[in-house]
């Protein structure tokens, strides 16, 4: 089911906006000229995901050197500080452990999310 | 019971006295130690400053002609390489393994470069069942780490042993990195002994100086866990990938749970840290074993097993005696505490593999003449 979630004007730039994709609650990240759709909950112990700091990811060559890779924003858990990518959901320490994702695109302006319709329930 | 071979992993040779290891000083050094007049020579080794009230030898252990126990071949030949099929005694220095607590580190520097020549000297020279730690003083890395290639050529020298920490920070802070390139290079691996803080001062311990031995030895892995956790921190086996750690009579029943608390934190503070590229236990199992003495004991003989099991005990670890020592450990003691099925790699496979050894090459038991 793909679902329009507002205007892109509506989603600041380097934030991770929180909204209802039908029953869903998403966080749509505008980052670098890109968007993204993530799920509003980390999966570690359901905490407000999106109310984390996002940030460019944080590597390094070598021991003790600090870098930034700007291609790659990933968001911190409020809640014990797990990171995820965002593109990916994967977490940053483990790809077998994510966090969902999903499509989204923008078309006239507007953002649009693919959310998968649950059955037997 | 096990009856295969053994690699013992921690056994403390020991100087007769000052006399013996005179000869392997520098002529300026050798003066400047015992040209004190009266006051005799300057002390050599740090002294304890929590003493154990039982003595921290084993009675037994004391040579019959005299001298501090290890300090004889002849009897450490009859209590530790004669005991089983003990096919090498890895030689880990006494009261001197504790070089790096001096205060002053040029006569440490001189020092560790004497006791290794002696140990070669006095020690293996006598029994190809014996190899020897390289004993550093840690207080000038930088020399330390050319005392280590020294030995580069030297097979039965065969790892850089660091005991006491003359430093503020723990070992995988990169003011040690020089020694670790210098092992990395000469393919020795890293030996962290138990005490591996500042012995003489007390040993320091976190939350405090302790007062008793017994806070010490109760607390004797709490060092090595601060060292461990320093070496993952900062990156040491990002940076030498090929260099392996082990650590020594700190027992090991404590590293389960540290780790499943290390994973949890890297979990969440991994930004700290970016340079790591795994998860700590994932460190932990690539590079790093543990000797087993003096191993927990559990209510239950099978707990401390299961509990090792979660660091793949059988292949994580390595026998020690911790000869002389009041509380060293027994291979029999040791062999009734663990399965069966783990005997021969605990007593001597991980061993082999962890010092690069073939076992063809292990002199079986008598075939080292006494001199």
């Amino acid at each position: 089911m793909t679902i329009d979630v507002g205007s892109i004007e509506e989603f600041p730039e380097g934030r991770a906006l929180v909204v209802m994709a039908g029953r869903t609650e998403v966080g749509i990240v505008r980052w670098s000229g890109a968007v993204y759709a993530i799920s509003a909950i980390c999966t570690h112990q359901g905490g407000p995901l999106c109310q984390g700091v996002l940030a460019a990811r944080l590597t390094a060559g070598r021991p003790g050197e600090m870098l930034i890779d700007d291609a790659a924003p990933v968001i911190a858990c409020p809640w014990h500080g797990w990171e995820f990518d965002v593109a990916s959901g994967e977490a940053i320490w483990d790809p077998t452990v994510r966090i969902r994702t999903f499509p989204v695109r923008v078309a006239n302006g507007r953002v649009m999310v693919e959310t998968e319709t649950r059955r037997g329930r | 019971m096990y009856h295969g071979p053994v690699i013992d992993c921690d056994v403390h040779h020991a100087r007769a006295d000052d006399a013996e290891l005179l000869p392997y000083l520098s002529r300026g050094w050798r003066d400047f130690i015992t040209d004190r007049g009266p006051a005799g020579n300057m002390p050599l080794t740090v002294q304890d400053g929590l003493p154990n009230p039982h003595g921290f030898m084993r009675a037994d252990t004391f040579p019959p002609g005299g001298g501090p126990p290890g300090s004889d071949y002849e009897t450490l030949c009859r209590q530790v390489l004669q005991r089983g099929d003990v096919r090498r005694a890895i030689l880990t220095f006494g009261d001197d393994s504790h070089v790096a607590g001096l205060h002053n580190p040029y006569l440490a520097t001189e020092l560790a470069r004497a006791l290794n020549d002696w140990s070669i000297d006095r020690w293996l020279s006598r029994d190809p069942r014996l190899v020897s730690s390289i004993l550093v003083a840690s207080q000038l890395p930088d020399q330390a780490a050319a005392e280590i290639r020294r030995h580069a050529d030297n097979p039965r020298m065969v790892q850089v042993m660091l005991v006491d920490n003359p430093h503020h920070s723990p070992f995988g802070h990169p003011l040690f990195h020089p020694i670790y390139a210098a092992a990395e290079e000469t393919g020795r691996p890293i030996a962290i002994h138990g005490g591996a803080a500042g012995w003489a001062n007390p040993a320091s311990t976190g939350g405090g100086n302790i007062s008793l031995y017994f806070e010490a030895h109760t607390l004797w892995p709490q060092v090595v866990m601060t060292h461990l956790v320093s070496f993952i921190s900062h990156g040491v086996f990002e940076k030498y990938p090929r260099l392996r750690l082990l650590l020594i009579e700190a027992g090991a029943a404590w590293l389960p749970s540290l780790l499943w608390r290390f994973d949890t934190e890297y979990k969440g503070l991994r930004r700290e840290v970016p340079w790591l590229r795994k998860l700590p236990s994932e460190y932990v199992a690539e590079h790093v074993w543990l000797t087993t003495q003096p191993l927990e004991i559990s209510p239950q003989r099978e707990q401390v097993a299961e509990l090792l099991g979660w660091i793949n005990g059988a292949e994580r670890l390595c026998y020690s005696s911790d000869y002389p020592h009041w509380d060293a450990d027994e291979s029999d003691y040791i062999a009734a505490r663990l399965p069966a099925s783990w005997h021969r790699r605990v007593f001597f496979e991980n061993a082999l593999e962890f010092y690069g050894w073939q076992a063809a090459d292990l002199a079986p038991a008598g075939e080292a003449a006494l001199a």
